[in-house]
């Protein structure tokens, strides 16, 4: 964790005498007074909470038939009120983690209550619709009390809309058009992690739209399609990092996201162009736009955002060995092109620890994201 | 982790916790109101029930139940096939025959019009409809919301049973705008369960 790194940092550094003891001291108190500081006991109330809605939902499967059925209904309404008065409750008080978890609880809970009341009463409904109706209460839940982790959980749904459309529904381009919801699911998600301030949520939605694209181009494969990515991912990855791009700040704000998620749909896009193409020259020239844009990716956000470096660095070695397996390799025979794979992966690391030494040594000239 | 309630919400979280809390009882009671709704006001139609093919499908703790007004033949069809593949929805009459069941005696890809001559009219699930090669396809398979019934573990079995032996019949409540609800499922004219509105 952060908390202890710094600290063995601080040490270091105070041994060296480039920090005075009593200064360390201070940062670090100051860090732990933080109320967002780490507390094993905060994320194990959460975890509680997750683990008692996972006993409310498997109460589906349950046998409880000896209990009258508007009983039950009563049951399940009283429960989430109980729930909701409780964290209410707790949260005025200042009981924040266990207000939190009850939240969560709660939340939960209403979709097991949907499913039972669906299955007491015998309704027949599409699973997608029960999901978005859930998605939409959790939406205003996490609205009504600003909590992260409500929004985490919407991040959440949003992935089992998707994944439900896509392999229980049979979702396609010529459907009943829900598979399109999806981006809106990005967008919202997207709005509440900005008002919750919930960073966790923001890679669940990101993820979402990738995936969600991803999709798009399964289904319709096309050359204009991959292009599309490669060019919106490559403007988008500009706009978060050109220090002179009126986005940057706002990109900036996001952490390493907006620039990483941008870098990826990008080398998506390349992906699905090499599969577009019949001819061994276009797959160079692809390939050498691949090795040029990772090669600028890592130049121009690599040395703040550790993420985008990584990805450059993957899908570098990623397409030369790609390149090389496709003409060399061929020529060469298998061992061949282990030999040459061996010579080029060592090149690469060679140009990389040259690289990371260069961005280390280059006087820092932007805040850190 | 960051803070999962960093900054004030809007609300007193009292008003908010109520605020939820109610609009969730009010979904689930609009689900259930729904329902008994059709039960209240709908027009009753017996069905007959046919063997499902694998015949054991049992699964968990519900029955899967197939009706002869399950498979429609072409012959009923007023309008014509779709000639793409596309997302449809039928409208089928249902009409009382001799036998006291109730059976298809028209179906459209469009709507039907009520008649006062105490047929109903009942909408089937969306499904989507593949164009096959002309003449191969003779009957479309469709479903009305129907076709599970949850009963309590254990069960599942007798009713299995009888409607394998085709002497299962289910009364169903058709609402005005042709969606059905289970009321009754009777053995041999005998009713075994008889579902309450609430």
């Amino acid at each position: 964790m952060y908390r202890a790194r710094i600290e063995r940092d601080f040490n270091l550094w105070v041994e060296k005498g480039l920090l005075d003891r009593a200064a360390a001291g201070a940062m670090l108190a100051e860090y732990d007074a933080r109320p967002s500081s780490f507390s094993a006991g905060r994320v194990l109330m959460v975890l509680a909470g997750v683990l008692l809605a996972a006993a409310v939902l498997l109460l589906v499967a349950a046998n409880w038939e000896a209990i009258p059925r508007v009983a039950r209904v009563v049951g399940i309404i009283g429960l989430l009120w109980a729930a909701y008065l409780g964290a209410a409750f707790s949260l005025s008080r200042g009981a924040v983690a266990i207000g939190t978890a009850l939240l969560v609880l709660a939340t939960m809970a209403f979709g097991g209550a949907i499913a039972l009341v669906g299955q007491m009463y015998h309704l027949s409904g599409d699973s997608a619709d029960a999901l978005i109706v859930w998605f939409l209460v959790a939406c205003a839940a996490t609205v009504l009390f600003r909590s992260g982790a409500l929004a985490v959980l919407c991040g959440a749904l949003g992935w089992w809309i998707f994944i439900d459309l896509v392999f229980e529904s049979d979702a396609s381009l010529e459907g009943n058009g829900y598979i399109f919801l999806v981006p809106v699911l990005v967008l919202i998600i997207v709005a509440l992690v900005r008002y919750t301030g919930a960073g966790i949520a923001r890679h669940l939605a990101y993820l979402l739209m990738l995936g969600w694209l991803g999709w798009l181009y399964t289904e319709a494969p096309e050359a204009w399609l991959a292009a599309t990515y490669f060019g919106i991912g490559l403007v988008a990855f500009l706009l978060a990092v050109l220090p002179f791009s009126p986005l940057r700040r706002m990109a900036d704000e996001a952490g390493a996201a907006p620039a990483f998620y941008s870098f990826a749909l990008a080398l998506l896009g390349l992906i699905a162009l090499h599969m577009e193409m019949e001819y061994l020259w276009q797959d160079v020239v692809i390939g050498a736009t691949a090795l040029a844009v990772s090669l600028a990716g890592i130049g121009l956000a690599g040395r703040l955002n550790g993420a985008v470096r990584f990805l450059g660095y993957a899908a570098f070695a990623g397409e030369l060995l790609f390149l090389s397996s496709e003409t060399i390799g061929s020529i060469l025979g298998t061992s061949g092109f282990f030999l040459i794979s061996g010579v080029v992966v060592a090149a690469i690391a060679y140009a990389v620890i040259r690289i990371e030494r260069r961005l280390a040594a280059r006087p820092a000239t932007g805040t850190e994201a | 982790m960051k803070a999962f309630l960093s900054k004030p919400a809007i609300l007193n979280v009292w008003v908010s916790a109520v605020i939820i809390a109610a609009l969730q009882t009010a979904i689930l009671g609009y689900m259930i109101e729904s329902r008994a709704a059709i039960l209240r006001n709908g027009h009753d139609v017996v069905l007959q029930t046919v063997p499902v093919d694998p015949r054991d499908l049992l699964r968990g703790d519900y029955v899967i139940l197939s009706y002869d007004i399950s498979t429609i033949p072409l012959d009923k069809l007023v309008d014509t096939l779709p000639q793409e593949e596309t997302d449809a929805q039928l409208s089928v009459r249902l009409a009382k025959a001799e036998d006291g069941f109730w059976h298809v005696r028209e179906a459209a890809f469009g709507t039907l019009p009520p008649l006062e001559d105490g047929s109903v009219v009942a909408r089937t699930q969306p499904f989507y409809f593949y164009p096959q090669p002309s003449g191969s396809q003779t009957a479309l398979s469709v479903e009305y919301g129907i076709e599970r019934y949850y009963v309590p573990e254990g069960q599942g079995k007798p009713l299995e049973e009888a409607r394998n032996a085709q002497a299962l019949s289910v009364t169903a409540s058709v609402s005005d705008t042709g969606v059905m609800q289970i009321r009754t499922i009777s053995i041999d004219g005998k009713p075994l369960y008889e579902e309450p509105p609430f």
